[in-house]
């Protein structure tokens, strides 16, 4: 809709209540102090009223706004310098002059002048008040938003021993400015994008300009412009949407809840996404690698944040394949375990009713449930519901001849391992079943066949410009040094290659 | 031999499409080798014993001929083969010479083929396993056939760790059981075992012809060739040291040892205690193995679809799957008889297509400059007029 607002004050406040009918949408008569009718129109609980009152109502309650021939000649020199007063003019100052009159009284930082009735639907339901002056064909959008929002928190999925512990919350303006207050540059870039036809979130696609490669911003850009959503509740829907392959089980969008980590990250040439009312900020491009490090990596020795990478790499094959070379050892190629493990084994699952596949299936399965039901669960419930899964049911499953012990050790540590890399945990229990099944029917092969099938679908997706499995494929020497090795800052003196960014130097020595 | 002018680097940012000369090398190196570390160790035994060394480097040498040409063609045309066929013959020469190709690639991959699904169910299973047990690999490769050359060449980057991982774990667990000494005297046996030796092996060694497609697709600039002929070697090295380690472990009961790698790490002392932890260095290897057998195939493919179209890509890797998957369904019980076929009566195919080709090849290269036609600098490979994708 296109209507601008008229003169008549009682109309335009009526036709902005028609276009919001909402029962939250107020509006607030006053006068100024020579009689004219003033409205303003809010939303509420998410304005702050007594802003309004201070700030805008009381101010044009004591203005007088009746015209005077200085204020008029002031006004219009602004145009024509050598005009003089003429009152036959038919007033065409006097609009002007309301208008400069109302503006110096109102003394608000985000102040916005607007005469387009869809332009004002939208910012009331942004929380910000529109101002109508009866008269006046334009009316004034002030910032004075007061929505309801947490305070800055360590984010409960990135804690951090060492570091900075500050994580995002849900106003996107908070967040954005987290970022600023570690970016102090004017090159880091904030473009503003209403996505959701229905609840017009805004997104903040943050970079930094001339470190960012633009081909990759312009196509980010395009991408979230195309996006035809009715509503975005979570930042994880524009992850979706705007993953290169949109049914891979593997994520191809970064994820942070923490600031300091979004910044390294725009600093290293990447573009980052803020979605108001979501803590997890986004992104891209992503690789693979990226879920193997952590923030502290940086923190800490570079011969530590080595070890600790590597660890976590071997942990999460552990993770995903120990339960399927367990099964595939039972039942295809007994070799594979020792003499002595091996009759172990045997002598904890003879009697049992379930197969050995079975029996891992049953354990997998039920370590799924009880994490489920442990993360839903409130708290002290939880902690009960941990005491009774691991210790009731495991204890009484393997006295009562239903399971071994074995498969509750092997289990055990693959859920273990499983979370030295939470951002890998969906993945990972998807992959780990897909494993289990295929050692349950093809043994070894199928663990093989499956491993270079799954590294092959990697090799294959790339996204805006980098491949998932980089820096090891395609091999690129430079960027292994912050892989799953981590070199020192004397090591790091380039931005990673798989990234194109337009400045190659991030660090120099003097 | 005059100077030609160097290629120019070509610019990376915009030929993301192209593979790289070192992806070349590792596939050159790193996979290739593992298909000779198979059937071929035994069958050199059987003929050569302890001379196994020399038919397996007169193998290399023939190879290597034939990987020269390539390179020689590439490095003073900057074209690749395809390129330089379809201007000197024509199109349809072109389309006739992919055809053959892919004929060749087919034919190549079926020994290979029934040796690796012979020892997936030696190697993988302790009981006999189904039938169908190898239908998976056929997914895997049908899943290739449809993705281009560039990333099995990613794949090549994945495989120089993998291979040296598993590479050097097997060489290190079984060479400290390995007898050196009887390996000696050397040229023990009659020329003719030795030749008997490299023909019962063409089979397995032919490769030289299988980089020919990455050539035409890759960012080769002049050098490159001493790089990937250097990486040759070195993969020729690795199949030494393991024939030379192999024999040394078995001796005389060498020629009766199938699927190599897999057996000769089981003596490792340290194994009685811990388990056969070789197992899963020969389960990477595998995963190289499958790699390197599914390479002709995929190969087969991409010529196909260069005679047929893009838009068949789908249909003709189905195809070429499917028939593929039948034959080693149904011809595996006559393994002995293909077998004694591929080796004694229809080797000679092998090194006529992977040496034939790229002399014949050269030899047209020469003819037309002995023709008067002005040779064309060295320039920046194409992406051979849509090979390479």
């Amino acid at each position: 809709m296109n209507t601008k607002i008229t003169k008549n004050l009682q109309n335009n406040v009526t036709l902005l209540k028609e276009l919001l009918p909402a029962e939250d949408v107020l509006t607030y008569f006053f006068h100024t102090k020579d009689g004219t009718a003033c409205a303003i129109v809010y939303a509420d609980g998410i304005v702050n009223k007594q802003l309004l009152g201070e700030l805008v109502a009381r101010p044009l309650n004591r203005l007088s706004l009746s015209v005077t021939k200085e204020e008029v000649c002031e006004i219009a020199k602004n145009d024509d310098s050598r005009y003089e007063f003429n009152k036959n003019d038919g007033g065409r100052y006097d609009l002007k002059v309301l208008e400069h009159k109302i503006k110096t009284a109102l003394l608000f930082p985000e102040l916005k002048e607007e005469s387009a009735f869809n332009t004002l639907v939208k910012e009331v339901l942004d929380g910000n008040s529109v101002l109508m002056v009866d008269g006046l064909t334009t009316a004034w959008v002030i910032g004075a938003k007061a929505l309801p929002t947490r305070t800055v928190t360590e984010p409960p999925t990135d804690v951090a021993i060492k570091g900075p512990r500050e994580g995002f919350i849900e106003d996107v303006k908070t967040n954005m400015s987290l970022v600023r207050k570690r970016l102090k540059t004017p090159n880091l870039r904030f473009e503003l994008q209403k996505v959701g036809k229905q609840s017009d979130t805004n997104v903040a696609i943050c970079y930094l300009d001339g470190v960012c490669n633009a081909e990759n911003k312009k196509k980010i850009l395009s991408k979230l412009k195309k996006i035809d959503i009715d509503c975005i509740v979570d930042s994880s829907y524009l992850a979706t949407l705007l993953a290169p392959r949109t049914h891979s089980i593997f994520k191809q969008v970064g994820t942070t809840e923490k600031p300091d980590i979004f910044c390294a990250k725009l600093a290293e040439g990447r573009v980052g996404l803020l979605v108001d009312g979501s803590p997890i900020a986004l992104t891209l491009p992503f690789i693979l690698t990226e879920d193997l490090q952590t923030s502290e990596d940086y923190f800490i020795s570079p011969f530590m944040a080595t070890i600790f990478r590597t660890m976590r790499f071997f942990a999460l094959v552990v993770a995903l394949l120990l339960p399927a070379f367990y099964v595939t050892a039972q039942l295809f190629k007994l070799q594979l375990l020792p003499l002595g493990l091996t009759l172990t084994i045997a002598g904890s699952v003879q009697g049992l009713p379930l197969s050995p596949s079975m029996e891992i299936f049953v354990v997998v399965l039920l370590l799924e449930i009880l994490k489920e039901a442990s993360t839903r669960m409130p708290k002290y419930v939880g902690m009960s519901l941990s005491v009774v899964g691991a210790l009731v049911l495991g204890e009484t499953a393997v006295n009562a001849g239903i399971l071994s012990t074995p498969a509750i050790i092997v289990v055990a540590i693959s859920g273990i391992c499983l979370y030295t890399v939470p951002n890998f945990v969906e993945t990972g229990s998807i992959l780990r079943w897909v494993f289990l099944l295929v050692a349950g029917s093809e043994g070894g092969f199928g663990i093989v066949i499956l491993s270079t099938f799954l590294l092959y679908y990697l090799v294959s997706a790339d996204g805006f410009g980098a491949p998932l499995l980089s820096p090891f494929s395609p091999l690129c020497m430079d960027d292994l040094k912050d892989s799953t090795l981590k070199y020192g800052f004397s090591g790091l003196e380039n931005r990673p290659i798989f990234l194109s960014s337009n400045n190659k130097t991030r660090f120099r020595r003097k | 031999m005059k100077h030609v002018q160097r290629i120019p680097a070509p610019d990376k940012s915009k030929n993301i499409a192209l593979i790289n000369t070192r992806q070349l090398c590792f596939l050159t190196a790193f996979i290739l080798p593992v298909s000779k570390l198979l059937e071929t160790p035994s069958l050199f035994a059987k003929n050569a014993l302890g001379d196994l060394l020399l038919p397996a480097f007169l193998q290399f040498l023939l190879q290597f001929i034939g990987l020269f040409a390539l390179l020689f063609i590439t490095e003073k045309t900057g074209k690749s083969i395809f390129q330089l066929i379809e201007e000197k013959l024509g199109g349809i020469a072109l389309k006739v010479f992919c055809s053959l190709l892919a004929v060749y690639y087919l034919f190549f991959a079926l020994l290979p083929l029934l040796d690796a699904e012979k020892f997936i169910h030696a190697v993988f299973y302790d009981t006999a396993p189904s039938r169908f047990t190898f239908t998976p690999f056929f997914f895997l490769s049908a899943f290739a056939c449809v993705k281009s050359l560039r990333h099995f060449s990613r794949m090549a980057d994945l495989c120089l760790p993998l291979f040296l991982i598993s590479f050097v774990g097997i060489i290190f667990m079984s060479a400290g059981e390995s007898d050196f000494e009887a390996l000696l005297p050397w040229f023990e046996f009659p020329a003719s075992k030795i030749v008997s030796a490299v023909k019962n092996t063409t089979a397995h060694f032919s490769d030289a012809l299988l980089l020919l497609p990455f050539l035409g697709s890759s960012d080769y600039q002049k050098g490159d060739g001493k790089k990937i002929s250097a990486a040759f070697w070195l993969g020729a090295f690795f199949v030494f040291v393991f024939l030379a380690v192999f024999y040394g472990i078995y001796t005389t009961l060498a020629p009766r040892q199938h699927y190599a790698f897999s057996k000769v790490a089981q003596y490792f002392s340290a194994l009685k205690t811990v388990g056969r932890v070789d197992l899963l260095l020969v389960y990477l290897l595998t995963a190289i193995l499958l790699l390197s057998t599914l390479l002709p195939i995929l190969l087969s493919v991409f010529c196909l679809r260069t005679v047929f179209g893009e838009k068949f890509s789908m249909v003709l890797s189905i195809v070429i799957n499917g028939g593929l998957f039948a034959f080693v369904l149904y011809c595996n019980k006559y393994y002995n008889f293909l077998y004694g076929l591929f080796t004694d009566r229809l080797w000679w195919i092998f090194p006529a297509f992977s040496v034939g080709i790229p002399l014949f090849c050269l030899l047209l290269l020469i003819g037309n400059r002995k023709g008067g036609k002005p040779r064309q600098k060295g320039k920046k490979l194409k992406q051979g007029v849509g090979y390479a994708r």
